[in-house]
């Protein structure tokens, strides 16, 4: 069995903490014997993956994680920034071409503070209250004054949606996010089918952790690219953060206008899209109507696959959820898809406006995605641009992801369908950007021990 | 027949390159600088050569040992490796090569030993496949249909799926004249250009995980 050390591994890492308030603070660091003194004194601060209590569940978290500048502001021996994986040592914005990230979605339009190569730490507070998130951040800023080693650019806030005055897990489009992250060995989480790997028996167990955590075994039986010396990757990982606004306006004028034609009612096209009904019922357990207690049951809403519906009429082959987790959709009980597996954190920001309201594309808002993997060239970058900017593997052609594909106005999605009047086929051509990258970076999540070695100037690649 | 997968043939020749010591540029210089600057989308000499899937040529320099103690390897000669997969028998594709694309066929193999030159389709032919190597094995992702059928395939594809997308919950009538007309344009459509539309930048330009 896996044995981790949950203490050594930030807490962001291992879990989603569930919390419904947030701020990413982008910070640029100092001179490096303050930025290191500053790590110093945040060590203390930081919130590990140990388990909590619960009777003293805390009230906020914090985390950080760097860029490849941001290390190399701390002045790292340079044999150890020269062994950071290629992909982090360019960092997103250098990547562009592959991911996509043209157009609509280049740095042209993203925020100022990532047009520049200036972010080097992303320091995440999350908080159960609104006060508890203030008070962290301001004790937060506080250190960064008495160190002097890192200056705030921007504070970014994201914020679960309110519904009936309860947070929720629902993003702007409505629909209900945050199914099933990857179970990997030695992450201490009841073990869900559907959120795993498939085994040939039907059965599913945790990824390997080598899949999420470096220094540690992966599907390949191998330890993952990680920086020397050892000590400085192990229990660490990568996180890609992406700034997505939503352009609400467009999604539901769109949805409405094609809900004109398509013969089975505008919520099962909603539902086709993504590959679940906005409540989050699977369409491929629950083709034909939501089933709001399928969805609540933490038992059943991972716990499907593809087989049985090989032609998509009912989950389509292009919809979102087949797309970035096709499961075993491409045969050999999934095994083609384990090395591809991504953990999802994210929160909304920017305020919600429930349908019928106006709304407009130009308002400020959209979700944070951070994804963690160990590889972002092998597990992130992949899935970005062969899932969701290209449809090869899918049998979809040049087809891209409805809801995040970068679209130019042409693209279509293909909805499979059967010759039943309310599961019609379909198909949504015209298809305008849903949602525009405004900025991002790839950043090293690391371990306890890691960030004291930082903090120390004692990180020694001999 | 090894060489062949349905009726898609896989050929592979290596052509010795000249070697002459006596020059101030050699011959796989050259060579590699030519193939460098060849061009990749529809004005590669390989879309007029219609019945190619797919073609690489690469100048094989030497072999290098990998592993402990370090062993000091030479091949016998420096190689233009040709790669290439496409419809039909191998003497019409070379006699093709020949006939249609000389300039190019004489830019690169000019630099190879016993090059008879392309005046002589025959003489080419037989040059060629001297220095043929059996391929043996390989795979071509083609589904066993000809480039212009799967062109054409793509093409109705694309044509159908826009139609659908026109006039998907339109009357039935209109739907039906309209479908003539398309089926009228689909046959008096003309056959793709073979080596892609330059004007649309491909994904696979920027696919490392390929």
């Amino acid at each position: 069995m896996t044995k981790i050390d949950v203490s050594d591994i930030q807490g962001f890492s291992l879990k989603g903490y569930n919390f419904p308030f947030a701020r990413y603070l982008l910070l640029e660091l100092q001179h490096h014997e303050a930025a290191r003194e500053f790590v110093a004194r945040l060590l203390p601060e930081i919130t590990t993956g140990e388990r909590w209590n619960i009777n003293h569940k805390p009230m906020s978290t914090v985390n950080i994680g760097f860029t490849h500048q941001g290390l190399v502001r701390f002045q790292l021996p340079l044999p150890s920034l020269l062994s950071f994986p290629v992909e982090f040592q360019q960092g997103m914005k250098a990547r562009g071409d592959i991911l996509g990230d043209t157009g609509r979605n280049g740095p042209a339009h993203w925020d100022a503070v990532w047009k520049e190569d200036r972010v080097h730490a992303w320091l995440a507070v999350n908080a159960r209250t609104a006060g508890a998130l203030e008070e962290r951040c301001a004790a937060m800023e506080q250190l960064m004054r008495e160190s002097g080693g890192a200056r705030l650019l921007q504070a970014q806030d994201a914020c679960a949606i309110y519904l009936e005055g309860k947070p929720s897990t629902q993003e702007h489009f409505g629909y209900t996010d945050g199914f099933g992250n990857p179970d990997f060995k030695g992450a201490e989480r009841e073990h869900v089918r559907g959120q795993g790997k498939l085994l040939a028996d039907g059965r599913w167990e945790p990824l390997a952790t080598g899949e999420f955590l470096l220094g540690y075994a992966d599907e390949a039986g191998e330890l993952p690219v990680a920086p020397i010396p050892h000590l400085l990757g192990r229990n660490g990982t990568f996180m890609v953060y992406r700034k997505l606004h939503q352009n609400v306006a467009a999604f539901r004028n769109y949805l409405n206008e094609k809900t004109k034609l398509y013969g089975g009612g505008k919520e099962k096209l909603a539902a086709k899209f993504v590959g679940r009904w906005r409540d989050g019922t699977p369409l491929e357990i629950s083709p034909d109507q939501p089933d709001p207690r399928l969805a609540a049951d933490k038992y059943r809403n991972t716990d499907f696959t593809y087989g049985e519906d090989p032609a998509g009429v009912r989950c389509p082959i292009g919809a979102h959820i087949r797309r970035v987790h096709p499961r075993d959709s491409f045969g050999f009980n999934g095994g083609l898809v384990n090395r591809r597996r991504i953990m999802r954190r994210g929160l909304p920001y920017g305020e919600y406006v429930p349908e019928g309201q106006p709304v407009s594309d130009e308002d400020d808002r959209g979700i944070i995605f951070m994804a963690l993997n160990a590889s972002i060239f092998r597990q992130f970058e992949f899935v970005q641009q062969q899932w969701i900017e290209y449809g090869n593997d899918a049998r979809q052609g040049n087809d891209k992801d409805l809801l995040i594909g970068s679209h130019d106005g042409t693209g279509k999605f293909v909805i499979q369908g059967t010759t039943d009047p309310k599961n019609p086929p379909f198909i949504c051509g015209g298809l305008p950007n849903f949602v525009e990258l405004r900025g991002g970076d790839y950043f090293f999540i690391p371990s306890l021990t890691a960030l004291a070695m930082i903090a120390t100037g004692t990180v020694d690649p001999r | 027949m090894a060489d062949r997968s349905g009726q898609v043939y896989g050929l592979t020749i290596l052509s010795p390159i000249i070697e002459d010591e006596g020059l101030d540029i050699c011959h796989s210089m050259e060579l590699r600088w030519y193939l460098g600057h060849l061009a990749r989308d529809g004005h590669s000499p390989f879309a007029q050569l219609s019945s190619t899937y797919l073609a690489r040529l690469v100048v094989m320099d030497d072999v290098v040992y990998v592993g402990a103690p370090a062993c000091e390897e030479h091949l016998k000669s420096r190689y233009l490796v040709f790669e290439t997969n496409f419809d039909g028998d191998l003497d019409t594709y070379l006699k093709r090569m020949a006939r249609e694309t000389p300039e190019f066929v004489d830019a690169v193999w000019k630099h190879c030993v016993g090059y008879p030159g392309v005046a002589d389709v025959e003489a080419f032919a037989a040059y060629m496949k001297k220095c043929r190597i059996p391929t043996t094995f390989f795979f071509a992702d083609v589904n066993n249909r000809t480039v212009q059928q799967t062109l054409k395939a793509l093409q109705t594809q694309s044509a159908l799926a826009h139609f659908i997308e026109k006039y998907q919950g339109r009357p039935p009538a209109e739907i039906q004249r309209e479908f003539g007309v398309l089926l009228h344009s689909m046959r008096e459509a003309p056959l793709p250009r073979a080596g892609g539309d330059e004007t649309e930048r491909l994904p696979s330009e920027n696919r490392p995980h390929d």
